[in-house]
């Protein structure tokens, strides 16, 4: 009967074994590794009772041991002993003195010597943008060229780090514009509140983020080249409004 | 250094000229399809293989000039090379229906140059200096 038993018991992991190791194929190499570089490697297996064909199944393949808390004192009757079944003094020892740990990270770390790198090479290849970056500022127009600005201010009252600065005037055709638009992109901190705060999506943070100076008064930007910013890349900025506007 | 074989097979994709081109500029020999050109003349490509380029590798571009400058890619194409739009500009029927007429020429980042930015005020100036007028001795009627 227990024959039996360990003949239906380890039947299936026993399959597994050999199916583990028939069509290990190209992956024999890494299945190998895998098996050498776990601890269970170390541990005793079970010699197979002689004259049977039956394997016990192999204590690698067994669930871990739920973890039992060492006995209170050595007098407790059912003391268990924690390190039962784990590897000896001596096999941990060798472990340490010859520096096993070291040579398989070296052995990891020459395997991806042979493997393609993950470097994103920078200016040839970008890692990915989402299409809400906040990047450098510009001020956009309608499409009929119009500028968008209304002169509300509201970016200026919610900018937390104080960087912009408006002026406006009332134009001859009675609409009243802005004269000064000014943005301290060393002050700016591209939270930006101040594309949520417009009421006709005038200000936007571009994708652009490659707009690094030599010298802090070049970052000082005022009405034009916001514009000039947005009527070049107006047509990045429509794309992305447009790819984002189901979630907004 | 690379593997081998993704080496040897994009340099046999691209020729020798292009892969020591390659090696110049992005280092590394990469193949794929061509995405498009813009109108600086820097060449894009694309390789969706998982196989033979890296995920998060498979777009590049191949600059026009030779100073690696990742501004001097418009707008639109970095749009793209950065994983923001998923089809190439060309093909991208919302980026062409959303490009204005008014559209400005795009300028790389020139800090550094003569043409760098330079701020400037936009508005009138609010305190006027004294402007001396002078009447004419004899009055208006003289």
């Amino acid at each position: 009967m227990t024959i039996l038993r360990t003949l239906m018991g380890s039947g299936p992991s026993s399959r597994l074994v050999t199916t583990r190791f028939a069509n290990a194929g190209p992956s024999t190499l890494i299945a190998r590794r895998l098996l050498s570089t776990t601890s269970a490697r170390s541990m005793p297996t079970r010699e197979p009772p002689k004259g049977s064909e039956v394997y016990e199944t192999p204590d690698y393949l067994r669930p871990p041991p739920t973890p039992r808390s060492p006995p209170l004192s050595a007098k407790y009757e059912g003391a268990v002993d924690p390190y039962h079944g784990g590897p000896s003094a001596i096999e941990k020892a060798v472990h340490i003195f010859f520096f096993t740990e070291i040579i398989r990270g070296m052995w990891i770390v020459l395997e991806q010597f042979f493997r393609p790198p993950y470097t994103i090479m920078y200016p040839f290849e970008k890692g990915p943008l989402s299409p809400r970056f906040r990047g450098e500022h510009a001020l956009r127009r309608y499409p009929s060229g119009e500028e968008r600005c209304i002169a509300c201010k509201l970016c200026e009252a919610i900018c937390p780090a104080q960087a912009i600065t408006i002026e406006s005037e009332a134009r001859l055709d009675g609409s009243r514009r802005t004269t000064r638009y000014d943005i301290d992109m060393t002050k700016c901190i591209y939270c930006g509140f101040c594309q949520e705060a417009c009421p006709v999506d005038a200000i936007v943070e571009t994708q652009n983020q490659e707009f690094s100076t030599e010298t802090r008064e070049e970052l000082l930007y005022n009405k034009e080249k916001l514009l000039a910013n947005g009527d070049r890349a107006e047509a990045e900025i429509a794309a992305n409004l447009h790819a984002d506007h189901v979630y907004r | 250094m690379v593997s081998l074989a993704r080496t040897l097979r994009s340099i046999r994709r691209v020729g020798l000229k292009e892969w020591w081109r390659q090696l110049q500029y992005i280092g590394d020999a990469k193949s794929g399809r061509f995405a498009g050109a813009d109108q600086f003349g820097n060449r894009y490509y694309e390789n969706l293989n998982p196989e033979e380029e890296i995920p998060g590798r498979h777009r590049w571009v191949d600059l026009a000039q030779h100073d690696y400058n990742a501004t001097q890619v418009p707008p639109e194409w970095h749009s793209w090379l950065s994983h923001i739009r998923k089809d190439p500009p060309p093909e991208d029927r919302v980026m062409q229906n959303l490009s204005p007429p008014w559209k400005g020429p795009w300028l790389e980042n020139l800090t550094g140059t003569p043409g760098a930015f330079k701020t400037y005020n936009t508005t009138v100036p609010k305190v006027q200096p004294w402007q001396p007028k002078l009447m004419s001795r004899g009055g208006p009627s003289a």
